[in-house]
């Protein structure tokens, strides 16, 4: 693994660690009232805003690397090359 | 390949809507890599929400792939002949060459349909149905979820359960493992019957809003993998101590790998509102038994125009190592290892992404996306263990791709 992928690596996890740590000690004081709401019901938003691209990508990705999956369940696979 | 990416998304409550309403996106995608494959993908994938909280989702995919595949032997200082997989006829390969199989050809359609429904207030229960066919591989499968709300739908827990049952008739048969490539003409030794793999996928997801303008997805997936996954196209070179040239005899012998793979997938994604623009972060974190770990980052940014039309750029880095069992080739006069691939989609590689996608609202509200995209893939060219001629010659040539895709979005009934 090359340098670069090794700093990626170390920010990724701390990233996720951070994201873990503060949405296991903290949800329930998280979050924002119904009519709070505005922003977070823009297009653009959502977790997988673009799912046709996220499915047409993993497609892709799943033909050219050996890593997968990440965002739903990754499933099987196909005959391809 | 298919993603069942059930209930992360458009469950904090976003909406809320009771009315029937029907979306249907479309897409049309262009992929090609100078002399090696061009593939066109269609998809249709569509969700009708029932006035009862019910929402039906389908998905259509149909790919037609040609080109040119590497088969995982190695250059040499000598022109090489292989024969197809099919027995019949062979190919011939230049010296300093990579060897790439360019009859590879396929089709691929793939069906998807799901169900998800509330069971009270804050907790929904889906489950879906997929199934695929190619001319040499047929995928069947199901997947469930549950997911819940908590905290004034601020929070959301999602469990996750899939399970595929694949099969592979490829032509030319399955050859026995680490045997050797047999010359046209001559059947090559076959493992009896199609080949099968089974998967098992589980996952738990957290979907938190953390404040007006931030989301934090975080997920989990446990992958169990099981039966025959060694790519029956694939071989390695078995090349001279010295010289690094093929051996006279036997000197290409079909791959093997495990038949149990078990995958652990990290994967975490935060959405923020800038105000105007929307930024999506993710980070992935790979790992397997087969020795395989990467870790994948990716960025959008989405520059909001004003009036519908926005310009995405979008930036995606790869890191990935490589399994235990890759080797770029086998020497003559070692003993096999228990497993070896060739392949070099199991090796060392670093992967970008970098494009851009344009959206904008045409007529009634519907979306037309248009998005260009380049993905450059490299490794390790020169291998400390490159042996001989092999020290000259580039192990891992980069492969790059050029994107194009086309979107539609509509609305059938409003």
């Amino acid at each position: 693994m090359t340098w670069l992928g090794k700093t990626l690596r170390a920010a990724g996890l701390m990233l996720l660690t951070g994201a873990l740590l503060g949405g296991a000690t903290g949800c329930a004081n998280l979050g924002v009232k119904p009519w709070e709401r505005d922003l977070l019901a823009e297009p653009g938003m959502e977790i997988d805003p673009d799912v046709v691209i996220t499915a047409l990508d993993e497609h892709i990705y799943f033909s050219k690397e050996a890593s997968t999956g990440g965002l739903g369940t990754a499933g099987g696979g196909c005959g391809c090359n | 390949m298919r993603s069942a990416i059930i209930g992360a998304c458009g469950m904090l409550g976003l909406g809320g809507a009771t009315a029937e309403a029907t979306e249907v996106k479309t897409a049309i995608l262009g992929y090609t890599e100078p002399d090696r494959v061009t593939a066109i993908e269609a998809i249709v994938d569509g969700q009708h929400a029932f006035d009862n909280g019910k929402i039906f989702n389908f998905r259509l995919v149909y790919d037609a792939l040609t080109g040119a595949s590497a088969t995982g032997a190695a250059p040499s200082s000598l022109a090489q002949t292989f024969t197809r997989p099919s027995g019949e006829g062979s190919y011939r390969v230049a010296p300093g060459e990579t060897p790439l199989d360019d009859t590879f050809r396929d089709t691929r359609m793939a069906l998807s349909a799901g169900l998800t429904m509330p069971l009270n207030r804050v907790t929904n229960f889906s489950f879906g149905l997929y199934g695929s066919g190619e001319y040499d591989y047929v995928s069947l499968g199901a997947n469930t979820a549950l997911t819940r709300d908590f905290n004034q739908k601020n929070t959301t827990v999602a469990l996750r359960g899939a399970f595929f049952s694949d099969s592979i008739s490829p032509e030319g048969g399955r050859p026995v493992p680490f045997t050797a490539m047999p010359d046209e003409g001559i059947e090559k030794a076959q493992l009896s019957g199609d080949g099968s793999k089974t998967v098992m996928d589980l996952g738990v997801g957290l979907t938190q809003v953390l404040n007006r303008s931030t989301v934090v997805h975080l997920n989990y997936t446990y992958s169990d993998v099981n039966d025959y996954q060694t790519d029956p196209f694939k071989m390695l070179s078995v090349v001279d101590p010295v010289t690094g040239d093929p051996r006279g005899a036997d000197a290409y012998l079909y791959e093997n790998r495990p038949d149990a793979r078990t995958k652990h997938v990290l994967f975490g994604r935060v959405a923020k509102h800038l105000g105007r623009d929307i930024v999506h972060l993710s980070y992935r974190y790979f790992t397997d038994n087969w020795g395989i770990d990467s870790h994948t980052f990716d960025l959008t940014y989405r520059w909001n125009f004003g009036g519908g039309k926005y310009l995405k750029p979008h930036l995606r880095y790869s890191d990935q190592g490589a399994a235990d069992f890759h080797r770029s080739f086998l020497v003559d006069g070692e003993a096999l290892p228990e497993h070896a691939s060739a392949d070099y989609r199991l090796g060392d590689m670093q992967a970008l992404t970098y494009g851009l996608t344009h959206g904008r609202i045409v007529g009634d509200g519907h979306e037309l996306t248009v998005r260009l995209e380049y993905y450059v893939q490299s490794g390790d060219s020169h291998p400390a263990e490159a042996i001989g001629v092999l020290q000259n010659y580039d192990l891992f040539p980069t492969v790059d791709a050029l994107i194009f895709q086309v979107g539609y979005t509509f609305d059938l009934m409003e």
